[in-house]
This record gives C-alpha cells, structure tokens and sequence, in this order.
C-alpha cells in the first residue's frame, strides 16, 4: 500500500486534487481511497489531505501518520507537515522554486519541488487572487510518485473538468509533470532511479 | 458502473436506484451531501421523486410519517442532532408500523460541539423501534439501503430501518464503488406494497388512544417483528448475494473466526480497521478474529453465542458510552453470552467525537488482555488529559473557593 498526506490551504484546491488522484488510481486498476480532515475549512486555513492507494481493498480507516509521500503544497507548511509525521523512506514535494530550496536540503528525505504557485498564475488558475494549485500538482504527483501515469491524469481531468478550463487545465498537468525537480537524494537509494534534472 | 464517491454520494446512488417516490429532511453537517446529490437527482430528471424541503428534522420525519402512510416508499437522512430532535417521531413512524428507511450519519452529540464522528446518536434510538445497520465500506452503505426497504417493507416486519455509517471516515471519503444496473436492482426490490395505508375506500384510524388493555400487545408485536427480522435480515443478504453479487454479512459479518481462539467485536468503520488488526495479531502468533455487528437491533444474540461461546477471550470496541456504566455495546455482548461461555470480555471506549484510532492502539491493547495484564474491564485507552484540561479545572475550582467565601 502506498499511503500521501497532503498539507495544504484552504482555497488551493486540495480537496478536488484528492478526488482526480483517486479517479486516477482507479483508471489503473488500484483500489483508492481518498479523504480531508475535515475541521474549520476557511480559505487560507491549513488543510491536511491524505491518499491510500492498494493492489488489494483498502481496510484502514485511520489518518496517516507515516506517509510514504508528503506532499506540502505551501512554503509555509514545510515544518508542521514534516512534524506531523514522516518515516525514513518518506519522500517529499514540495511547492517551491528550486533556488529557494536550500533549506530543504537538511531535512532527510528525498525532496523533489515544483514551482506550482507560478505555473498556476502563468495559466491564470487563480480564484479570489489564490492560486489554485490542484491542477499542477496532480501533474506533480503523478511523475513522483509514479502511481497513475500522466495519461490517467489527463483521462480523469477530460472527464471532470468544464469544457471552458479544459486547455489550461491540460497545460498545468503537464508542466506540473515536467518541472518537478530533485533538490536532494535519498539517503538511502530507492530501487527506482531519478535524475536531478529531467 | 464503478464510481470513485463518498459515503453520502453512494447513500444518494442507494437511495435513487431504490426508486424512492418522497424525500424529506433537513441538512446537517455531515449528511448534507447526501440530501444535495439527491436534489440534483431529481432536478436533472434522473430521479423521479417528489422532496419535501422542512424547516427542521422533527418536520421532517412527520412528512416521512405522512408519506409512508400513504403507501409510498419514503427516505431520509439525518445525523446526530437531527437524530435528537426527531426522536419523538422515531417512535411514531416505528409504533404505528411504517416501513421507511432512514440514513443517519454517526455524529457525535454536543456539547462541546463537534461534527466528527462517534456512535453516540444513533444508540441513543436504540429504543425507538427501528431496525438498526451499521455500514464498515461504500459498497455496503449503497448495498444495504436497497436492502432496507425489502427488510421494512416485508410483511414480517414492518418497521422502518435506520441504516448508519460514520462521519467523515466513510461519509467524505472518496472510495470506490460497484452501481448496479436499475434493472436488478428493481427485481431484487418491487415497488412498496404497504401492509396497511390511508385509504379512503378502506378507513381505518392508526396510533390513536389506546388502553392498558391493549398496549401490551402493540409493543409485543413490535417486539416479534424485530424478532422476525433477524431472519428477514439473513434472507435478503443472502437473496442480495444470488441477485446482485455483493454480500456484507447478515445480522454479524466474521473475519478469520474459523480457527479464532480470540475476536474483537466492532461496529462501523473501526470494525473494517479491526481487519488489520487480526492481521497483525495473527502475525504475532495470537490466533485473532473479527465479528462486526452489522445489526445492532435486532441484536445478533444466538450469532455472538456461537461464536464466542468457545472462545478465550473477547474484546469490544465501543464509539460510544452509557455514562454511569461502560460502553454499551460492550454491555450487550456480554448480556447476549450470559451463561454461555465464561470468557474475559474487555472494552475499549475511545474514537469518541473523531479522535482517530490507529490499528496499533486496539492491538497493543487487544496484546495486553491476551497476556491477561488488562486490570480494568472496560478502558479508555486514548484519553490524554493535558495541561490546558487541568489547568481549566484548577481556574473553576478556584473561581468557587472565591465565590463560596460570599
């Protein structure tokens, strides 16, 4: 089983990131499931998400507490998300420009960043001046974790997305597959192999 | 068609492939979603049913109570306070024999206010005469609504069904789902055939006054259909399993009790939970298995004698308590198994108002019974008291030393 929480703010479109992702894991035969705490849901409260993907049906109800991915879709997030929980094979994303990185390096995980916030305003996904960030990120997700391909990804965005978004929408997934970037290397190596820059 | 939706999404899809003909009920946190899918059922022609919008819950299962009288399949859908505030007419739709099916939403009751989930809402009904199903995945919350209505509208039983899952663990989840075709559906449940009904050509007057001579015998009735249902409940899984495929158990749904010296006893989502947990057990070496009460009224009493009967030990997991005593499931397990065996049965109390319950906390607690080092029968085993409980505590205590001076 592969378990993601998401640390989010309200208004970045976690919730509806969650829901593709599950969508996503289904096209490709895995059982999903897919839920937010729910608390004081406000825009710009944090929000945490979390994403159980299995071979077989999926018996656990509980949070996540050990997540094989976190996911940190807010600079500002980065410590509380990490606090909540992690494991020593955790792998990290982060929305973040690669430059601006360097901090991250001390943590010790395998850290990956995308700079979803300026894809999102590049392609105009913003709603009450937030940028929305699900879009990018189901992009990013998918090439990290390599659970759904980005052909699922596009699937489940064809079959959910209103026809006037479709394009941008396209677009964010892609350039949020593409522009992921490795800022620092597993401690221990993965069986699967990443390049710093592809 | 496989769906990836919530729990309150798939309840809808229950609901609408039923061929429910009247919705009444009013939203709460967090059934709402329930209610809004089944408005965009009907407001997009794919549902043919007439919604009753009310100014409250009460209302709301007096127009159920209206609806069913007259014959026609009915819904609704509720949760926690929603719940309390019709009680008094739980008692009428069950009293005066109306088939119906309601989906209540376990939330715990404030306060302090709380929207999360425990069993606290729906075992405060326990009493009211409706039949009681606790759901543990998606497929058995659409399941089991189609099955409620075959289950209160049959002739044996007669008596409405409250079909029940928990909030947010499994109604805002997004989990996968098998919607079957409307045409099976529709030959695994025809239309309602009411036993009785408001009909001008036949009056008859139905829950008015009656005497102590005759009281009894009403509530001795209610108490044989319920009795009557264990077998309906049995007979509809299983005709649900030929029909449709799917099968979640009837009065009690086991997991690995073949060879099982040892269960713990759950209901609602922290029993799909406890699966890991015998999983994990068993890999210690403790030969662990699972019952889950799927029907918490009628209560699976010769089921729980049977299983446990031949057992060392027994744990029960309660998302609720009966203040003044212990939880309450833990309370009927061992009343059901009264004379029948002589194993320990312990109780965890704990999932109260959404605290989670990791798979390792009843483990390590389900462990420690086997090793006979649990003192207390019945625990609370993830109550934390922190400085901030304390602290509010010694402030009242001195605010009424102070006060007291006076």
């Amino acid at each position: 089983m592969v378990e993601i929480r998401f640390h989010s703010l309200g208004g970045q479109g976690a919730v509806t990131l969650i829901n593709l992702l599950a969508q996503a894991g289904d096209l490709v035969g895995k059982k999903v499931q897919a839920f937010p705490f729910f608390g004081a849901e406000r825009r710009g409260a944090p929000v945490k998400s979390y994403v159980r993907m299995d071979d077989k049906p999926i018996d656990l109800r509980s949070q996540i507490y050990r997540p094989d991915y976190l996911v940190v879709m807010a600079p500002s997030l980065v410590d509380a998300a990490v606090g909540e929980g992690t494991k020593e094979n955790t792998v990290l994303l982060v929305n973040m420009r690669e430059e601006e990185a360097t901090h991250l390096k001390a943590l010790p995980f395998e850290t990956y960043v995308v700079d979803a916030t300026s894809i999102a305003l590049e392609l105009g996904m913003v709603v009450e001046g937030m940028p929305v960030l699900n879009i990018v990120f189901l992009g990013a997700v998918s090439y990290v974790t390599e659970l759904v391909p980005l052909e699922a990804v596009t699937e489940v965005i064809r079959r959910n997305i209103p026809p006037g978004r479709m394009e941008s929408s396209m677009e964010a997934a892609r350039l949020g597959f593409t522009s992921v970037r490795m800022v620092r290397e597993a401690r221990i190596r993965h069986h699967r192999e990443k390049s710093a820059a592809s | 068609m496989r769906l990836v939706e919530t729990g309150n999404h798939v309840a809808a899809w229950g609901a609408r492939l039923a061929r429910v003909e009247v919705v009444s009920a009013y939203p709460i946190t967090p059934q709402t979603q329930v209610i809004e899918e089944i408005s965009r059922f009907i407001d997009e022609g794919e549902m043919e049913c007439e919604y009753i919008p009310v100014e409250s819950e009460h209302s709301a299962m007096a127009a159920m109570i209206a609806a069913a009288a007259m014959g026609v399949r009915s819904f609704s859908a509720t949760s926690a306070h929603g719940l309390a505030y019709m009680h008094e007419l739980l008692h009428w739709a069950a009293g005066i024999r109306l088939p119906m099916v309601m989906v209540n939403v376990n939330r715990a009751l404030g306060p302090g206010w709380n929207i999360w989930c425990d069993h606290q809402d729906t075992l405060a009904a326990r009493d009211t005469g409706w039949i009681q199903l606790y759901c543990a995945t998606h497929q058995e919350i659409l399941d089991t609504v189609i099955q409620a209505f075959r289950i209160s509208e049959d002739p044996r039983v007669v008596l409405p069904v409250m079909v029940c899952y928990d909030a947010f663990v499994m109604s805002h989840t997004y989990m996968q789902v098998e919607i079957p075709d409307q045409e099976l559906v529709d030959l695994f449940l025809p239309p309602f055939r009411s036993l009785w009904k408001l009909d001008l050509d036949y009056p008859l007057t139905h829950g008015s006054v009656i005497y102590p001579d005759d009281y009894e015998e009403v509530r001795f009735s209610m108490h044989q259909a319920m009795d009557n249902a264990r077998r309906v409940i049995e007979e509809v899984a299983e005709e649900y399993r030929e029909m449709l495929g799917s099968y979640h158990g009837g009065l009690v749904d086991t997991y690995r009790m073949e060879d099982a010296d040892a269960a713990l006893v759950a209901m609602g989502a922290l029993a799909s939970e406890c699966r890991v947990v015998v999983d994990v057990l068993r890999e210690r070496g403790h030969r662990c298995g699972l019952i889950r009460v799927r029907s918490y009224r009628p209560f699976p009493v010769a089921e729980l004698r049977e299983l446990l009967g031949s057992l060392q030990a027994a744990m029960v997991i309660d998302r609720a308590v009966s203040f003044g005593l212990e939880g309450p499931l833990f309370s009927e397990v061992k009343a059901a198994v009264y004379g029948h065996g002589d194993l320990p049965i312990f109780d965890l109390i704990t999932g109260l108002g959404g605290r989670d319950v990791p798979y390792e906390l009843i483990a390590e607690n389900m462990e420690a019974a086997l090793r006979g080092e649990l003192a207390a029968e019945s625990r609370w085993p993830s109550v934390r008291l922190n400085e901030h409980h304390r602290l509010v505590k010694r402030s009242l205590e001195e605010y009424w030393r102070r006060e007291g001076v006076r």
